[in-house]
């Protein structure tokens, strides 16, 4: 009984010992993403230069944008299929022409704030569109892999394989994907009950990235408002920009750090209370990463090939020693 | 002797309590895993699964999230430590064996065409063949797994052929998954099999039925360990014996011997 006790023991001390040694191995692995957007193109937006072109119809950039991405919806089917169970087509096809908000036809629109700060009234004209999160859970928690967080810095919806399903919408902490109902590749399968659409935002105009070229709204701004650049650059230009001007940022943290950074005359509290917002218009409130509280467990998986393995050999090693154990106690007893 | 006695002694280890746990600890993270794994569709909320009493946590793509690294964990845990230490020890019984595609077949045609079935060894030819093929599903979906959390949590801009590679081999393993474990059950169900499912609870089956269906398997494991209590009533004629002796007998040594030998020996 007692070497019984013994040898259970010492087979939970082995497993103890397993676990410990792969855990104690795991505080090698690295503490987030942090640096992977380290080589990639961030965007730097100056609203103490952005007036939302008031001699144009539509802003410049606004315009620019509209201009570069007007193939890129297909025209839907009709009748759009009717989604089972709960219903809830999204059709923004014959709302083309809005420019006052995030639509699947838009991808970029000018939120205007009246603010008072400092004794002062403020007009400010806040281009918005999507942050392209350096750790974007639109992008890593797509069932199918048709949003990708590329190297250049952009987050790209592949409206071919989208399914529609706004997982992305639901998961920005901004809602910024929006969704066409009736166009995409879910009505080649089961359109009732899989899918509603494709979804579509901003893609920093990856393509010209490629090419090492600007995006089209940054390079329309006749104010200079949309500056492009490394991120250590667009860091420290925003960084020193605030400190001119005795501002703010937003963007730089947010979600766990973005690669658009907001420079402001006015906090970033006060302008999110002065704006509009709903669906297709943006807060801007501080925000956290909630993917964040999913890390250590993500850790935790990858540790767990060498959790197994290294309880398995302890375990056969700790099986191995017995019968020499019980040999020697016999020997004992005559 | 009692008719509890009379049952008792009439068991034959199965399965012994490392592999009891090992399959239990797969088997419910492995369904834990299909259900977050599904919940990671936006389906939850659509199809008012959260409506259900408990089930509000579904609609949350993070929570679900969570839950499934946590099942994940103790899934590749409980799987490589299942390849690691039956490997060190040798165990084949659960491995394929030539020929075990025709007798599948044959078996199969007599449970439904009323034939006879062969002598079986511990394992059907189908367990052994079906092992496989989980193994080979499980495998996928560990490895594709572990890329997929290694991008979430380290490299979300890794180069998209690989994430779609990931993705894609994730959600057809996934699919594979389930018809696996809908065949597994399947399995359990059809009456030969059934005696076979208390061994997975309790890591033993019935005596009489082990010497009729599995003859193979006495044969092998008299030659390998004829002195071993894995045998807790080894002989018809021992069971004259009184059985508070064997209880001594089987505390003594039985399950420990049970728990090394007939599965080593296959």
């Amino acid at each position: 009984m007692g070497d019984d006790m013994k040898r259970g023991l010492s087979r939970r001390a082995l497993l103890k010992t397993a676990m410990t040694a792969a855990f104690a191995a795991g505080l090698g692995l690295p503490g987030s993403a942090a640096n992977a957007a380290a080589g990639s193109v961030a965007t730097l937006i100056d609203l103490s230069r952005c007036d939302g072109c008031p001699d144009r119809d539509i802003p410049a950039c606004v315009q620019a944008c509209r201009e570069k991405n007007s193939g890129n919806v297909p025209e839907p089917i009709r009748p759009i299929p009717e989604v089972f169970p709960r219903g809830g087509i999204e059709d923004f096809s014959d709302k083309k022409h809005l420019t006052t908000r995030l639509t699947p036809y838009n991808y970029l629109f000018i939120h205007k704030a009246e603010v008072e700060h400092g004794g002062k009234r403020w007009t400010l004209s806040i281009p918005r569109r999507c942050m392209h999160c350096d750790n974007p859970a639109c992008a890593t928690l797509c069932p199918f892999a048709a949003n990708h967080k590329h190297r250049t810095g952009a987050v790209v919806i592949d409206s071919e394989i989208c399914f529609g399903g706004a997982k992305c919408r639901t998961v920005c902490p901004w809602s910024i994907p929006q969704r066409q109902s009736g166009v995409g590749v879910y009505l080649h399968i089961a359109p009732t009950l899989a899918g509603n659409g494709a979804m579509f935002k901003c893609d920093l105009c990856h393509d010209r990235l490629l090419k090492g070229e600007n995006p089209v709204c940054a390079d329309a701004c006749p104010r200079d408002a949309m500056l492009v650049g490394s991120r250590s650059e667009i860091s420290a230009e925003a960084r020193k920009r605030a400190a001119e001007m005795g501002g703010f940022l937003y963007g730089m943290e947010e979600n766990g750090g973005t690669a658009t950074v907001y420079v402001s005359p006015v906090p970033f509290t006060k302008i999110d209370a002065a704006l509009e917002k709903g669906p297709g218009r943006p807060h801007m409130a501080p925000v956290q990463r909630r993917m964040a509280g999913a890390d250590s467990w993500g850790k935790s998986v990858l540790l767990a090939p060498v959790v197994g393995l290294t309880a398995g050999i302890l375990a056969v090693a700790g099986a191995l020693k017995e019968p020499a154990v019980g040999r020697k106690e016999e020997d004992r007893k005559k | 002797m009692s008719r509890h006695d009379e049952h008792r002694v009439n068991l034959i280890r199965r399965h012994s309590t490392l592999e009891i746990v090992e399959h239990w600890a797969i088997a419910l993270s492995g369904l834990v895993l299909i259900a977050t794994g599904l919940f990671e569709l936006p389906i939850a909320t659509r199809y008012y699964i959260t409506d259900l009493p408990g089930m509000a946590w579904a609609g949350d793509f993070i929570v679900s999230l969570k839950i499934h690294y946590a099942a994940s964990a103790v899934f590749v845990a409980a799987s490589l430590f299942h390849v690691i230490y039956h490997c060190l020890h040798g165990h084949t019984a659960m491995l394929p064996k030539k020929g075990d595609l025709k007798a599948s077949v044959s078996v199969i045609m007599a449970f439904f065409v009323r034939g006879e079935e062969p002598p079986f060894h511990k394992y059907l030819p189908e367990q052994r063949l079906a092992y496989a093929g989980m193994a080979f599903v499980i495998a996928g979906l560990i490895l594709s797994g572990l890329l997929k959390t290694y991008m979430n949590v380290y490299a979300p801009d890794m180069s998209i052929t690989l994430v779609m590679w990931a993705t894609w081999v994730h959600n057809i393993f996934f699919v594979l998954f389930v018809l696996a474990f809908v065949a597994h059950m399947a399995a359990i169900a059809i009456k030969p099999n059934r005696p076979l499912v208390r061994s997975i609870f309790t890591g033993h089956v019935r005596l009489d039925y082990a010497r009729s269906r599995h003859p193979l398997w006495i044969e092998e494991m008299h030659l390998e360990q004829p002195a071993q209590g894995d045998l807790q009533n080894k002989e018809g004629e021992e069971a004259q014996q009184s059985s508070s002796a064997r209880e001594e007998d089987r505390e003594a040594g039985g399950d420990e011997a049970g728990e090394r030998a007939p599965d080593d020996t296959g």
